[in-house]
């Protein structure tokens, strides 16, 4: 008996040594998530990067980027405005406690973040350069933009996982580190060797510049001739002998020359959200605002120092017109203006009540089948830096040097840049009798009002630059009017660069901004608001006027 | 001896009475874990059981209802009132802010699974819906309710440090251990026993709704067609309006029926017990039906002197269909309806929606009836488990234990948004969800116990080993533009909206998998049956955590004196029978959910030609350990009278540490929007009290009262760096209603409800706007109240006279805050009774926040509003989150009723065979005495698969439970 206990216990024992082996087995093969993975391909990671330009994607989480910060933005520059009357962000105001403005934080920080970290990691491991370069082109042109719309934010820090608190660094370090970036990137994107490829290259940016790093460098010149002309306030772009002015023309002229070259982020299009476009009808997201009187007034030859008498044939494309055919708009802080529903314009999408007959131009709603022009449409591709915009900072470096003829070349050939843009891109939806032909670009540009032969102003570029940014380039604009601080006079002509544009006053200005207008935005909020308290009180920025603190690229000093 | 049966029950039924010989403490061993015989002098932690019968008396289909006031630091909260609802089980508060509060059960030593479905899939990665909602929805039913109640032999419910000493890291929440009924030697004979239910349900109570007044805004009255028209702002209804009772033509009587079946028979050396039971549950909402079959075959059987088998498999399969609760579902509807539209007429002709205020069905609201009929969502279970325990008993000395148990279900459910529902735009064209989960859990615990006496000293000395491998697999799929509008089949959407769980795409389930091995061992010495000492050591191996943090271990300890026999001088105070202290102490581990230390990519649809990924939104950890408790308890136990009067009391402290704070917020400059780390700590304590008596004894007259007091507190200690002093940590399931959440703060409960508040001056006095007379809102969400109550009382009177028998439970709760969302909600539509007193001005009391505010002479408000004309005053800036939470919330509900009675044998004899029958009647919930203003404050706006605290004590679009009559009869043959 004792023996048989004995020899039980025994074969007890054995069988629990191989029993745990075999469990510790079974317990590491547990351990690894089976439903996602750690690591994905970066081909396939890249795509949704690059909507994180515009409006980030994934699961639960859309919005993020320059798209849904600039339906907001826009009413800071008078592109546009909603229907009501002392809506916050028309008033200039800032954001309280939502995380409205924080698109482009969250796009940078979250939806670019990490995942472009990787595409520069295991690109690197795999030798893809070109995905390297990209990964970098595409975090440059995110320190740059971010930046520029919040001023100081988390550089040296980000992306630390282990950190709760972070710190924020200071503007010039982000431009410093934009360009480091924009270099490297640069040399990344030359190599030919390892396993580069235009192929492999396009699967990853299908829907942006198929595989091709030869766009990708031009995007980078871009960015890199932004970096520059976001300066041109600044004392130090005239220092020696305006080199920055000269850096700004070289990149500018290194970056995209034909509207082939445009960095535009492309949508397929389908019945989920994720593959339209965020401004077009199937989203939804631009049905309360309407364009501004500002630019309606302008593009209708109504400024009174711009364009004076001239109709731009643009405005078909990237205005909507009322009932009765003719460009009107609103006040941002006005709300309807007191219009009258004949001269109230429909919204971007050409919304009319067809069935009932009845003109209902405050609808926010959508036509039942996409009738929407230019930037508005379901598959709209949107532009992110275009050739035009880079002549236009061609024509305001050289025009700050004094090299007047070149400016004027440069002034030119962006407007018909534009013109081609849209012609090329964006004939969809336009009356026949309104499309841009040939000779009505060159008869727009050969009216002296619009181009004269001598006394091109910084006026007539930025203006045009306006227009041209029209829809898309709300942060660009934003960036420009600030170097003027919107109504700064130019000193050459003593009267305002942004002629006619007026900042709201009085009670129609947020009384936070203790009568300033907004230079920048405040810190997304779900992010940094309520996790990141500390640091926020010791730059300044839990006060709601921190938005009327100037940043250092509009500065002088 | 003296043992009150009512407490702990002797395992009279237990297998080893046989094989072991009968000692001098024999008759007073209990079983409380592992199935391990202990002398229940030696416990040195109060355990308490409640017996099969007192549950299945209830007539509770979800026998976790029943426990509430029957043990001391146990919490029982119903999600909703309506058939197949899940329930919460919480033992002494919650122990972690992020992880699972509910704890382990363990049926004849297997543990059963009792998930709750997650909605949350984070972004297809887990194991939620293909929607990827945030789990409020919608209610699925906790797996252990598949339990036959019947089948329930006793329940021991495990509270302290002792359950996770033996059980482990996963019975970190304490732990429900199980014994069921086994097979009775009847000789040969085959034995049936019979009962059924008959029960009626009826909602009568329901939120306070004005409906004196019409549409409109600010006292101006909306024209149809009206997208407005649940802004009930408008003028007085004409005296002439015909109203309707939409309250009471909504709810209907619920009706269910129960029949359970048992057969037994059986020999000396084996015998075979099989029950059934049909339970069919027509809910007090239209369209609800709960319908479940159980059937359980067991047997036990011994094989010469040393070896005893016990077998047995059980099948369930359960049904059940329900219409969407909370933000979106009818209950909302049905209190905003206006009044003077019966809601009884809810479609035409052709079967579709009645359009009434907007000629689009997408913008026109759901009629409530219409949308528990089409807005429904639905679950079907079958499941199987099979268990087999081996005892081998060479020696006296010696036992051999092996509990191997499988347990596996398949569910399959939808969620069904009507394409004319005004929840989705019409180009959605509805939107079904379609899930298929399958379970798959294997355990087994095989332990060795030896006994020795020596001298005045005995001891036992246990080792064993458990594993344990869990496995959920689930299919999701969510589609819209459904091609019928009532197909519940996948193949109903359009196929270019699909959207599925990551691997789903692959033909893949996704998974969830924990597996942990463990041994564990255990020594008890005992010093002349008066002082005992006990210690215990867990090892543990968990798949859940990083190899380098995988292997950890704890001890525990325990202590128990018999200072009535130890100092003999107590025995001679009058009335003392018997004392003891007792004292445990443990330090215990906690584990992370499967792949919470792993960054993983999500699907990401934005336009590209491969398959996109983006990281998702959790900074997994790669380097968790597991989080830690430590605990100790104390307390006495006394009896007198004869033992006529127990007490027993328990005062616990734990220490929770190194808390894993899951999707915790924090800057998005680490890359993502969630993090995980053992950032966090919290202490609860509690003091529990337990009496029981029996006043009155004797051949026909028996009382026995039972009384169970709790009263537990807690204090968050620790968050992460990420949250500030004045901010909260939360889970976003929880953020359902206004800016209200379970929210954590430093410093103060588990059970804090964050809000937004008033803005208050120094002295505290709510501030007012000068220019309008309005409040100023402190838009931050800081402490707005305490769900936590000051005590509890469970009171259990179990009366016998001859043959009658009458048992009744009151459950008393004072304290504790309610958060009413539903009133929120009514109150900005103008529906609410706070809204009925529109027309008179008012002053808000208030001062005003014009610069005087702080100092000794503030300017108190003198600005007349009227509501009537400025609706604003009833929006969520005028009337903060803080006004929708009712402090000190009380209630006394008779939970449940039975009267019984046992006919006399003369009555039945002339049925052949019939040995026994009785008929009860028994009610529950029939009383609520309470100074809620709401429907019902026992909800929960979330289900328990919510991890961490969740939202209990959160109203919002939950119906109440329902009051339920219900009679039937047992009879024996």
């Amino acid at each position: 008996m004792q023996f048989r206990i004995t020899k039980s216990l025994f074969f007890i024992s054995v069988s629990g040594i191989l029993l745990s082996a075999s469990c510790s087995k079974k317990i590491d093969d547990a351990y690894l998530n089976p439903n996602a993975a750690v690591v994905e391909p970066i081909e396939t990671i890249l795509p949704g990067v690059i909507v994180a330009f515009t409006a980030f994607f994934s699961s639960a989480v859309t919005g993020y980027g320059v798209q849904a910060d600039g339906i907001l933005l826009g009413r800071y520059i008078q592109y546009w405005g909603t229907q009501t009357a002392g809506e916050n962000y028309g008033q200039m105001g800032g954001t309280g406690s939502s995380d409205n403005t924080g698109g482009i934080w969250a796009a940078v920080y979250y939806g670019q973040g990490q995942n472009v970290n990787k595409i520069i990691q295991w690109g690197s491991e795999q030798e893809k350069w070109d995905y390297v370069g990209v990964g970098l082109a595409i975090r440059a042109w995110g320190w740059l933009e971010l930046t520029n719309q919040y001023g100081d934010a988390i550089l040296k820090q980000a992306f630390n996982t282990n950190l709760q608190q972070f710190n924020y660094d200071t503007q010039p370090e982000f431009y410093d580190s934009c360009r480091a970036i924009c270099f490297r990137a640069l040399s990344f994107l030359s190599r030919t060797d390892g396993n580069v490829s235009q192929k492999n290259l396009a699967i990853g940016d299908a829907y942006f510049y198929n595989g091709n790093v030869d766009k990708w460098k031009k995007f980078v010149y871009g960015t890199l001739a932004r970096s520059y002309i976001d300066i041109s306030a600044k004392d130090v772009f005239k220092a020696n002998n305006y080199a920055y002015a000269d850096s700004a023309i070289k990149y500018a002229n290194l970056a995209m020359t034909t509207n082939e070259d445009n960095a535009m982020v492309k949508v397929a299009g389908g019945l989920t959200s994720q593959v339209n476009n965020y401004f077009g009808p199937f989203r939804g997201n631009i049905g309360a605002i309407r364009q501004s009187a500002y630019v309606a007034n302008l593009m209708s030859g109504l400024n009174s120092g711009a364009f004076t008498g001239v109709p731009d044939p643009r405005a078909w494309y990237k205005l909507r017109e009322n009932k009765t055919g003719v460009f009107k708009g609103l006040t941002p802080w006005l709300g309807t203006s007191g219009l009258t529903t004949n001269d109230y314009p429909q919204n971007f999408w050409g919304y009319t009540n067809t069935a009932a007959g009845v003109y209902t131009p405050s609808s926010t709603s959508a036509p039942t089948v996409d009738s929407s022009r230019y930037v508005y449409q379901n598959t709209s591709p949107w532009p992110l830096m275009t050739a035009s915009e880079m002549q236009f900072i061609v024509a305001e470096a050289a025009l700050r040097k004094g090299d007047n003829s070149s400016a004027l070349t440069a002034y030119k050939k962006a407007i018909s840049l534009d013109f081609d843009l849209l012609t090329t891109t964006y004939p969809q939806h336009i009356p026949v009798a309104n499309q841009i032909s040939l000779a009505t670009t060159s008869a727009y540009l050969a009216n002296p009002a619009i181009a004269p032969a001598t006394g091109l102003t910084l006026t007539h570029i930025m203006l045009q630059k306006y227009i041209a940014l029209y829809g898309w380039g709300t942060h660009q604009t934003w960036i420009d009017m600030r170097k003027f601080h919107y109504v700064d006079p130019d000193p050459a002509t003593g009267r305002q660069v942004y002629s006619d544009f007026t900042l709201p006053i009085g009670p129609n200005l947020v009384a936070t901004n203790n009568g300033k207008p907004a230079y920048r935005c405040r810190p997304r909020y779900n992010s940094e608001y309520l996790y990141n308290v500390p640091e926020l009180t010791r730059i300044g920025a839990i006060d709601l006027n921190y938005i009327t603190m100037e940043c250092w690229f509009s500065q002088a000093k | 001896m003296g043992y009150t049966a009512q407490r702990i029950v002797v395992g009279n039924n237990n297998t080893y009475n046989t094989s072991l010989k009968s000692s001098s403490t024999q008759l007073q061993e209990v079983t409380v874990a592992m199935d391990i015989k202990r002398n229940p002098r030696e416990l040195g932690y109060s355990v308490q059981k409640v017996s099969g019968k007192e549950i299945q008396e209830t007539q509770r289909e979800n026998f976790v209802n029943s426990l509430q006031g029957r043990v001391a630091g146990l919490t029982v909260t119903p999600t909703s009132g309506v058939a197949g609802a899940s329930s919460s089980i919480v033992l002494r508060g919650f122990n972690t802010m992020s992880g699972n509060n509910q704890p382990l059960f363990i049926v004849d030593g297997i543990i059963l699974d009792n998930q709750t479905l997650n909605e949350n899939s984070y972004g297809g990665s887990g194991i939620g819906l293909a929607s990827d909602l945030p789990n409020r929805n919608n209610d699925y039913t906790n797996r252990i309710a598949d339990l036959n109640p019947n089948d329930i032999e006793n329940v021991t419910v495990l509270k302290g440090p002792e359950a996770t000493a033996l059980y482990g890291s996963q019975a970190s929440s304490g732990s429900l251990v199980i014994t069921t009924r086994k097979a009775k030697n009847t000789n040969g004979k085959v034995l049936i026993n019979y009962d059924d239910n008959f029960r009626m349900q009826k909602i009568t109570r329901f939120a306070d709704v004005n409906n004196d007044y019409g549409p409109g805004v600010n006292g101006v009255p909306t024209a149809p067609p009206l997208s407005g028209q649940f802004t009930s702002f408008g003028p007085a209804w004409p005296s002439d309006t015909k109203k309707y009772d939409n309250l009471h033509n909504f709810f209907r009587t619920g009706f269910s029926q129960t029949h359970n079946l048992g057969l037994d028979f059986g020999s000396q050396n084996s015998g075979f017990r099989l029950t059934g039971q049909y339970f069919n549950n027509e809910g007090v909402v239209p369209n609800n039906l709960y319908t479940k079959y159980n059937f359980k075959l067991s047997n036990n059987t011994k094989i010469g002197k040393h070896l005893t088998i016990t077998s047995s498999i059980a099948f369930i399969s359960s049904d059940n269909k329900k219409p969407i609760k909370g933000i979106s579902g009818y209950l909302l509807d049905l209190y905003a309806w206006p009044a003077n539209n019966d809601i009884t007429n809810y479609q035409d002709a052709k079967g579709n929606k009645l359009l009434l205020f907007n000629s689009n069905y997408n913008v026109d609201y759901d009629n409530p009836i219409w949308s528990a009929y089409h807005n429904t969502s639905g679950d079907k279970s079958n499941r199987y488990v099979a268990t087999l325990g081996i005892d081998f008993n060479p020696f006296a000395w010696l036992s051999i234990a092996g509990r191997f148990g499988y347990d596996t279900y398949k569910t399959d459910g939808y969620l069904l948004t009507h394409p004319q529902s005004y929840l989705l735009p019409v180009a959605t064209g509805g939107s079904l969800d379609n899930y298929y989960r399958t379970y798959k859990g294997y355990n087994h615990t095989i332990t060795a116990t030896g006994r020795k006496e020596v001298g005045k000293f005995t001891g036992r000395l246990l080792v064993g080993t458990m594993w344990q491998d869990f496995e959920t697999q689930q299919f999701g799929v969510v589609g819209t533009h459904l091609i019928d509008s009532s197909s519940t089949d996948s193949s109903n959407t359009l196929v270019g909206t699909r959207n599925r769980l990551l691997r789903n795409y692959f033909g893949l389930p996704n998974l969830s998998i924990i597996r942990e091995i463990a041994y564990f061992g255990e020594a008890t010495i005992g010093y002349n049956n008066v002082v005992f000492l006990s210690y215990s050591h867990r090892f543990e191996t968990a798949s859940v955590l990083p190899k380098k943090n995988r292997n950890y271990n704890y001890p525990g300890a325990s202590l128990s004196v018999i200072i009535s026999d130890l100092i003999p001088g107590l025995k001679t105070i009058k009335f003392l029978d018997f004392a003891k202290l007792r004292g445990s102490l443990a330090s215990t581990a906690r584990l992370n959910d499967p792949y919470s230390n792993q960054s993983v990519f999500v699907n990401n649809q934005s336009s590209s030609v491969v398959p996109g990924f983006t990281y998702g939104f959790t900074n997994a950890n790669p380097d968790l350990h597991p989080e830690r408790q430590r605990t100790y308890e104390v307390g006495p136990e006394l009896r007198f009278l004869d033992n006529a009067l127990t007490i027993e009391a328990a005062y616990y402290n734990t220490l929770c540490l190194d808390q894993i704070s899951q999707g915790y917020r924090a800057s998005y400059a680490t890359g993502y929007v969630l993090n995980t780390g053992n950032v966090s700590s919290l202490r609860n304590q509690g003091l529990e009290l337990t009496l029981t008596a029996n006043p009155i004894k004797n051949k026909n007259f028996n009382w026995n009262i039972n009384f169970n007091f709790n009263h537990m507190w807690s204090k968050v200690l620790t968050l992460p760096l990420a949250i500030g002093i004045k901010n909260d940590y939360y889970n976003s399931d929880t953020y359902l209603s206004g800016n209200v959440r379970g929210g954590l703060v430093r410093g103060y409960s588990t059970g804090t409800i964050t809000g937004f508040g008033y803005q208050r001056n120094n002295a505290g006095q709510i501030l007012i706007n000068p220019a309008n007379g309005l409040i100023l809102l402190e838009n931050l969400n800081y402490v707005r109240g305490d769900r936590t109550p000051d005590f509890t009382l469970g009171t259990l009177n179990s009366f016998r006279y001859k043959n009658f028998t009458l048992n009744f439970l009151w459950d008393l709760k004072i304290g504790g805050d309610i958060y009413n969302g539903t009133d929120y909600f009514l109150t900005t539509l103008g529906k609410s009774a706070r809204t009925a007193n529109r027309t008179t001005p008012i002053i808000v009391e208030g001062v005003l926040n014009d610069g005087l505010q702080n100092t000794d002479h503030p300017t108190k408000n003198t600005i007349v509003v009227s509501p009537y004309f400025l609706n604003t005053y009833y929006g969520s800036t005028s009337l903060p989150d803080e006004e929708f939470i009712q402090k000190d919330v009380n209630w006394l509900r008779l939970r449940d009723v039975t009267l019984g009675y046992s006919l006399p044998s003369k009555v039945f004899k002339k049925i052949k065979g019939m040995k026994s029958l009785s008929v009860f009647v028994t009610g529950n919930d029939l009383l609520l005495i309470t100074n809620y203003t709401g429907a019902d404050p026992a909800v929960n706006a979330n289900n328990p698969g919510t991890n961490g605290v969740g939202s209990y004590g959160f109203d919002y679009g939950s119906p109440p439970t329902p009051l339920s009559l219900s009679v039937g009869l047992h009879a024996n043959f």
